[in-house]
């Protein structure tokens, strides 16, 4: 299975999925009608509120749930075919494991059902714990972690096969500033290795970080989609940033466009986020606190999911 | 290993052994019945704790997992549905092997330490075999405190180490029991253990396997409480198939239906046989695994064709 770089390796056509109750009678149409195409090595966000149908939308991508009209390829291939799922890695919404497993216990399980060997089982196990900062609990009962924990060794688990598609639902859910910006850092480097990203969220804050292309999802239809830029861009207005000026000058600029334009033009000093704020203090602290240490949120990437590897 | 180490079938079997191995000691005054009653309670507490360690297992090793998500998350590799619900049964039958392994050792000992008439040189008349029953007694705790060191130590699984060291535990006190007599004397193995007890465990063993492929096959639809409230009034009916059937096979094909999907669990209890010093024929054991294995193997096929249906939320 070569793809072609524009080929669409996700595709839905017009699905529909109605639940059904005890009785068989209709209960809630979940999905209704939607299509959504995927290319290979594209970031692809499933926005909505819950109950919108984002879930379910990756359930029947994954074959879990069946369609009650309409079509679904992926990779070609139906979804319930085995062999695509070889080359899927799935987060779910909570990371739902083997309690009483470790984590290491619990990424060798996983490992194994990729049929992965040994060796690489091992290697991997122990980059993606280094990664996910979870060597210390990595002999811990999952049952016993918190849900940040949890979240990261779910991440760890739809990883451990290096798949070609990953899809994520609600990967920074549960986790602090430092773990949701690891998340996507982690996300943007497996796109840059040209792996398929099909995001779930109602974090727009994350989507936008990192989506190429998006869908917004509302009691089961699309109402909106397309690029992330194209789609947040406000056309008719522009931004200039230019270092500081002095005052007289930014008066008579302001003054100078005014007269232009007709319009009062707005002044202010762009801010960063505060999430980028908020790793650099804690950056800082880091690096204060145990000279020599990696501060937070640098951990690196597992050796096998860098590019080139 | 995940249903080895569920607390509730740790708890159990513990149970079943503490409660198997107490009978004979408070016994009194059964006019020289005392094996026979030690030895129909073990197999009766196999049975009754091993009914709700199977259907406990069978129900959460699936319909828990597909209710928690736990099964989305493995059915998204490349798992073929039909493998992973057998797999489930591989699970559950290791975890009713282990269970039946310490019920059986159980009885066999508590009938051991059951009263009787012993005459020799050194005991005249009814000896209950105190030291067998304390070693018994004694064979949980024990592996209760090696698994907390082992887990304080080496920070392996609690349950699922005391699980093995149950085992582990109760075959040494079989060994132990059985090199020595009542009065402690060293004697040759065997000649105070009643193996003629086992057929009558695997029996009961082959019983909790059927009953485990029956709730599975109802975890693939229903969840944990309709299946075990399913499981158990199969086992209810099962257990008046003759009754209720026998007759009724005789008259009509709908009856004839009817008692051959029934599972007939009176083909699994022979204790009777066991009565008076007998053994449960050869042919009896064999012809009980034959009709276990199909009906399993039945019972099986139509949990995997359901499972392939199933929708995993």
């Amino acid at each position: 299975m070569n793809e072609k770089p524009d080929e669409s390796v996700v595709v839905i056509e017009n699905l529909t999925k109605v639940f059904k109750d005890f009785w068989r009678r209709p209960k809630v149409c979940a999905v209704d009608n939607i299509s959504i195409s995927i290319k290979r090595g594209e970031v692809f966000g499933l926005l909505g509120p819950n109950g919108s149908g984002k879930s379910t939308t990756i359930k029947v991508v994954l074959g879990l749930l069946h369609a009650t009209r309409g079509q679904v390829r992926v990779l070609g291939r139906v979804p319930t075919d085995v062999s695509v799922k070889e080359r899927l890695g799935y987060l779910p919404e909570e990371s739902h494991l083997y309690l009483y497993l470790t984590a290491r216990e619990t990424l060798d399980l996983y490992g194994k059902l990729f049929a992965l060997e040994k060796r690489i089982r091992k290697e991997r196990t122990e980059q993606l714990l280094e990664m996910l900062g979870l060597v210390d609990a990595a002999d811990r009962p999952v049952g016993e972690f918190s849900k940040g924990m949890a979240r990261r060794i779910g991440l760890a688990q739809a990883l451990i096969n290096d798949p070609d598609i990953v899809i994520l639902d609600e990967p920074t859910s549960g986790l602090d500033p430092v773990g949701c910006r690891q998340v996507k850092d982690l996300i943007l480097t497996l796109a840059g290795r040209g792996k398929t990203i099909l995001l779930c969220s109602h974090l727009l804050a994350d989507v936008e970080d990192v989506c190429d292309r998006i869908a917004i999802l509302y009691r089961g239809r699309i109402r909106a989609h397309g690029q992330v830029s194209d789609l947040l861009e406000e056309r008719d207005s522009l931004r200039v940033t230019m270092p500081a000026m002095p005052p007289g000058l930014t008066q008579e600029v302001l003054k100078l466009l005014k007269e232009k334009t007709g319009t009062e033009p707005a002044l202010d000093h762009p801010a960063m986020d505060l999430e980028t704020f908020f790793l650099d203090v804690l950056k800082e602290a880091s690096a204060r606190s145990e000279p020599g240490s990696r501060p937070a949120g640098e951990r690196s990437v597992a050796d096998y999911l860098r590019p080139g590897s | 290993m995940e249903a080895v180490r569920q607390p509730v079938c740790l708890l159990l079997s513990a149970t079943c052994v503490l409660l198997t191995a107490i009978i004979p000691m408070v016994l009194m005054h059964n006019l020289g019945e005392d094996g026979r009653i030690a030895r129909d309670s073990g197999l009766a507490f196999h049975l009754v704790f091993g009914l709700f360690i199977s259907g406990y297992a069978a129900c959460s090793s699936l319909s828990r997992e597909m209710h928690s998500g736990t099964a989305a998350v493995v059915l998204s590799k490349p798992v073929d549905r039909a493998l992973f619900f057998l797999a489930k049964y591989a699970g559950v039958t290791v975890l009713v092997f282990l269970f039946s392994a310490c019920a059986c050792i159980s009885t066999l000992l508590a009938e051991r330490t059951a009263e009787r008439f012993i005459s020799n040189s050194t005991l005249l008349g009814y000896v209950t075999d105190w030291q067998t029953g304390k070693m018994l007694i004694g064979a949980p705790f024990v592996a209760f405190l090696l698994a907390g060191i082992i887990n304080y130590r080496w920070k392996k699984s609690f349950q699922s180490s005391a699980f093995f060291l149950l085992f582990g535990c109760l075959v040494v006190v079989l060994l132990v029991s059985g090199l020595f007599d009542q009065a402690g004397r060293w004697a040759p193995y065997s000649l105070h253990i009643q193996h003629r007890i086992v057929p009558g465990g695997i029996l009961v063993t082959l019983a909790l396997l059927v009953l485990a492929a029956i709730a599975l096959a109802f975890s693939t639809r229903l969840s944990i409480v309709p299946t075990m409230t399913l499981t158990g009034a199969f086992f209810v009916i099962g257990l008046l198939s003759d009754h209720w059937f026998g007759k009724l096979a005789a008259e009509s094909a709908v009856g004839r239906c009817l008692y051959g999907i029934v599972p007939n669990w009176q083909n699994f209890w022979c204790a009777d046989y066991l009565a008076r010093g007998g053994t449960i024929p050869m042919g009896v054991l064999w012809g009980t695994a034959v009709y276990a294995l199909a009906y399993t193997g039945a019972v099986l096929c139509l949990g995997v064709l359901s499972f392939r249906s199933a929708e995993i939320k």
